[in-house]
């Protein structure tokens, strides 16, 4: 694919290939509405350029589930509800998933450090937390069944 | 100005495919890229309308605003020259390229066992999406004043290399830095590495933030004999002081000198009375 210099992931994404679940609210790096995972790290796809993902692996909301089956984080999102207009919820929902996939043992001091950077206008950061929480505990058991 | 999105597949066959370009809206005006994985090909390139350009986050939104119009971007991300972070025992330095990402320099083991101050601080700059793509060399040659990493490396004596088809010069961190978003490079100048002495005892940062950048840093190295301090973000550019251990007269005298910001995190008399507090604290402790 070729795509002009000038190209953000986010409009690759959006205007371009249709996947319109990663959502452009700052435009500065501040909000993280935009989060996409680039080779497993978050980046923020308004501001990151198109071309640059040259030879790399991008994940976005729309690569969570595998069928009809949500992600954990997907479901523990529903569960605890931690979301109400949804607009940020993509993005809060990528940064979780990049941040249990590194860190599985995460606790909830280091969502709260890892998610700073990520705002919410309607729910509140509560039950985004416990949500981030409990999709970590379930991976845990998980694991630990897999394991067995 | 109206902001009319298309969507690429309701126009598409409709309009000139050179058409659909221009009927697409993208934030930034036409660029071009220079990238390759060679030194002296990307300094050969680099000129005011020819930005050095690594993690782009801070050039990206400068470009969407149209306060810097570059006619092409010089990727350095491919140099390899400009990514190494090499231990030197002998020295007792770190040396760290200029395209080395946030996350991996407060990943990196030899910064975390030689340099855990500025590991710690690195792993705090911005937010985790920062962390992944901005640069060390990027954070320093914005020069924003609001920045963690530019006092850590002043107060720690670092040296960047600097060059340019012209050749290499070197120079203290805090003669790079000469401003609030202005360095000491010539147009045609990138930084390639920043070398760090390892970290002395005594060593801590700190800083007030409720925003995405800090309100006030401060990196201090107490000695029994000597407290050196390096103010940052508050002020235009790092700000140093050497006093000896004790002379709080001394101290209040630096602080009441130092010339501090108005901004949105708050008026100068607000970031004073924060600093004082937190110097008499931490060093009135440390007698």
């Amino acid at each position: 694919m070729l795509v002009p210099v000038r190209l953000t992931v986010a409009e690759l994404l959006r205007d371009r290939l249709g996947l319109t679940g990663t959502k452009v609210s700052c435009e500065m790096q501040v909000c993280g509405a935009c989060t996409v995972l680039v080779d497993g790290d978050p980046v923020s796809s308004c501001a990151t350029l198109a071309c640059d993902l040259d030879g790399t692996g991008v994940l976005t909301v729309e690569g969570l589930a595998r069928g009809r089956d949500l992600h954990p984080v997907q479901e523990a999102f529903m569960e605890a509800n931690a979301l109400q207009c949804g607009f940020c919820t993509p993005g809060f929902i990528m940064m979780a998933v990049a941040l249990l996939d590194a860190h599985p043992d995460a606790d909830r001091d280091d969502v709260r450090e890892w998610m700073d950077g990520n705002l919410c206008r309607c729910t509140g950061y509560e039950p985004i937390e416990t949500a981030v929480a409990l999709a970590a505990s379930r991976l845990a058991a998980a694991t630990a069944a897999d394991g067995q | 100005m109206m902001k009319v999105d298309y969507h690429v597949d309701t126009i598409r066959g409709h309009v000139p495919p050179a058409l659909l370009d221009r009927l697409l809206m993208t934030v930034l005006p036409e660029l071009g890229l220079v990238r390759s994985a060679e030194l002296g090909d990307v300094l050969a390139a680099v000129d005011y309308d020819h930005a050095p350009y690594a993690g782009g986050t801070e050039l990206v939104p400068a470009m969407g605003l149209g306060l810097r119009r570059p006619v092409a971007i010089v990727d350095l991300k491919r140099v390899e020259a400009l990514k190494g972070i090499e231990v030197d025992a002998d020295a007792g330095t770190v040396t760290i390229g200029a395209a080395v990402t946030h996350r991996r320099l407060s990943d990196h083991g030899a910064v975390r066992e030689h340099l855990p101050t500025l590991a710690a601080a690195a792993s705090r700059v911005g937010n985790a999406r920062v962390r992944s793509t901005g640069t060390v060399g990027g954070n320093l040659c914005f020069a924003e004043p609001r920045s963690d990493l530019g006092c850590v490396l002043v107060a720690l004596g670092a040296t960047a290399e600097v060059r340019s088809t012209r050749g290499a010069r070197t120079l203290p961190i805090d003669e790079l830095i000469v401003g609030a978003f202005e360095t000491s490079l010539e147009p045609d100048e990138i930084l390639t590495t920043v070398t760090v002495p390892f970290e002395p005892s005594g060593m801590s940062y700190w800083k007030l933030q409720s925003y995405e950048r800090p309100t006030l840093g401060v990196a201090l190295v107490v000695t029994e004999a000597q407290w050196q301090i390096t103010v940052g973000a508050a002020t235009e550019r790092p700000a140093r002081a050497a006093i000896a251990a004790g002379d709080t007269a001394g101290l209040d005298a630096f602080v009441d000198g130092l010339e501090l910001s108005d901004d949105m995190t708050g008026p100068p008399a607000y970031k004073r009375s924060v600093l004082r507090a937190y110097l008499h604290r931490v060093l009135e402790a440390a007698r």
